[in-house]
């Protein structure tokens, strides 16, 4: 067996890859960002007892914590697509639809990867001790301030090993974005496959781009969790 | 003499009257009742679970009371329910506690500037100030920028008491404050204490450390079920107990 990788010296399949690893990258980090706005504050509605929010926010974790991604991006895509929501476009006056397919991969891993940040951050929450929450309250401050002053800054350091995995996860789960035709570093893949079927050369080129990209995640996470290290506490 | 010398005619600061208390099916207060003028020093002894802890977190609305009265100042405690009906209440009353009950994530000066700047809304620049020097008193100059982490159990303690004269109380309630510290620092902490104590601040104690009692108190409380057995000036209390429950206790600890 011979591995050829001539394929690789095309500038338009450099073009492809290029472009899919930027489309990966920017459906991640906008994955990301829906992650930790979920994450925060449907932790913050379990952890705060808010009524009438609990139980939803229960239903929602439950719902996208115990489904399988795929099944999720499929029903949003087709789901949101069927409603048929659109945009009118300034310059040409012509429909384009509001739920694209990289709009449904951003909400899908937001939804899939917040649904378990949710539970990650509670965790965190639950694991600063009641004698600090106790002495922010002898001092006079409100159970919402606690929360962000106090319970907030301790539980998400505390949050820092599982939510590493969590983003890893995401940035993999992203590689589902091709079946819904957007052109991630995958799409690119599967293209080149088709014209020049290497496959098992082009497949060991995508794995080790995941390798460096979910690589660089965890370094930068590293980077941060330094950053926010509490001197002294823990280990 | 001392301040609290002077004061002793004044209305009481803290009154507390037949308090009870339970959680779920265990009673911990069955009708508490003492006092404490402006500028008293206060111990509450007894043995474990006989509630004084309780008592101390009722003062400051902590924990909430089934029956009875307790008035602060001009607070009635018990009918503050909301978080901010109790912010004036906890500016009045500091607490340190067994564990010291520090913020880990902030520096020792954020610790006693957090509080005063964030709930008082008082000037950063006047609090820092005033938090610098309350390090001094408690003899920390040099360690606002260390983390709790970084100190030893007696100066996170101590760091905890100038946390809690940084809000400006009128009284502090301390809970154990040196049963969780390594001996050779238990002197230390309890030197800052009596300093405060000589100076005229109103300090209601729950202590173990029989011989400082003795020592600082101007009236000792002596707890058993839920209830107050014997109280009276620590001379009385301590070498005329009447009460065969102090008697017994009194001649396990001392």
């Amino acid at each position: 067996m011979t591995l050829d990788f001539s394929w690789l010296f095309d500038p338009l399949y450099q073009t492809w890859l290029l472009r899919g690893v930027g489309t990966t990258i920017l459906l991640s980090l906008l994955g990301m960002v829906l992650m930790f706005v979920i994450g925060i504050a449907g932790a913050a509605l379990l952890h705060l007892k808010v009524r009438f929010l609990q139980s939803p926010v229960t239903i929602f974790v439950e719902l996208f914590r115990n489904t399988p991604p795929l099944v999720q991006l499929f029903f949003l895509y087709f789901m949101l697509s069927e409603i048929g929501l659109t945009l009118t476009d300034p310059v040409t006056g012509g429909r384009i639809p509001l739920f694209t397919g990289f709009t449904c991969v951003v909400l899908s891993l937001g939804l899939y990867n917040g649904a378990i940040a949710v539970e990650i951050i509670r965790s965190g929450l639950l694991a600063v001790p009641a004698q600090t929450v106790e002495g922010a309250r002898s001092l006079g401050y409100s159970r919402l301030q606690t929360f962000r002053h106090v319970e907030l800054p301790i539980g998400l350091r505390m949050s820092i090993p599982p939510m590493t995995s969590n983003i890893v996860s995401l940035i993999k789960t992203s590689s589902q974005a091709v079946l819904v035709a957007v052109a991630d570093i995958m799409y690119g893949a599967t293209q080149i496959m088709l014209e020049t079927f290497r496959n098992l050369e082009v497949m060991l080129l995508i794995w080790i781009i995941y390798l460096v990209i979910a690589s660089i995640a965890v370094l930068v996470v590293r980077r941060i969790a330094a950053a926010f290290r509490i001197p002294g506490y823990g280990s | 003499m001392t301040h609290h010398r002077h004061s002793q005619q004044s209305a009481p600061l803290i009154e507390i009257r037949d308090v009870h208390k339970s959680f779920g099916p265990v009673t911990v207060l069955r009708g508490v009742s003492l006092s404490v003028r402006d500028g008293g020093v206060v111990c509450i002894i007894g043995p474990s679970g006989s509630g004084k802890s309780t008592i101390l977190r009722c003062i400051n609305g902590l924990m909430s009371i089934d029956r009875g009265t307790i008035r602060v100042g001009p607070f009635a405690v018990e009918t503050l329910k909301s978080d901010k009906a109790l912010v004036p209440l906890r500016h009045q009353v500091a607490m340190v506690f067994q564990q010291y009950n520090l913020f880990p994530h902030r520096t020792v000066l954020q610790n006693l500037t957090m509080a005063p700047v964030q709930v008082l809304g008082e000037n950063p620049a006047a609090v820092r100030e005033r938090a610098l020097a309350l390090l001094a008193k408690v003899r920390l100059t040099g360690k606002q920028d260390a983390y709790p982490g970084e100190l030893s159990g007696g100066q996170q303690q101590r760091v905890a008491i100038a946390r809690a004269l940084a809000m400006q109380p009128k009284v502090i309630l301390f809970d154990e404050v040196t049963a969780a510290l390594d001996p050779e620092m238990v002197s230390e902490v309890l030197n800052v204490i009596r300093d405060l104590a000589r100076e005229g601040m109103t300090c209601v104690l729950v202590t173990h450390e029989m011989r400082f009692a003795q020592e600082v108190a101007d009236e000792v409380f002596f707890t058993d079920r839920g209830v107050i057995v014997e109280h009276g000036p620590p001379g009385t209390l301590f070498q005329n107990p009447t009460d065969p429950r102090l008697k017994a206790f009194l001649e396990k600890v001392l």
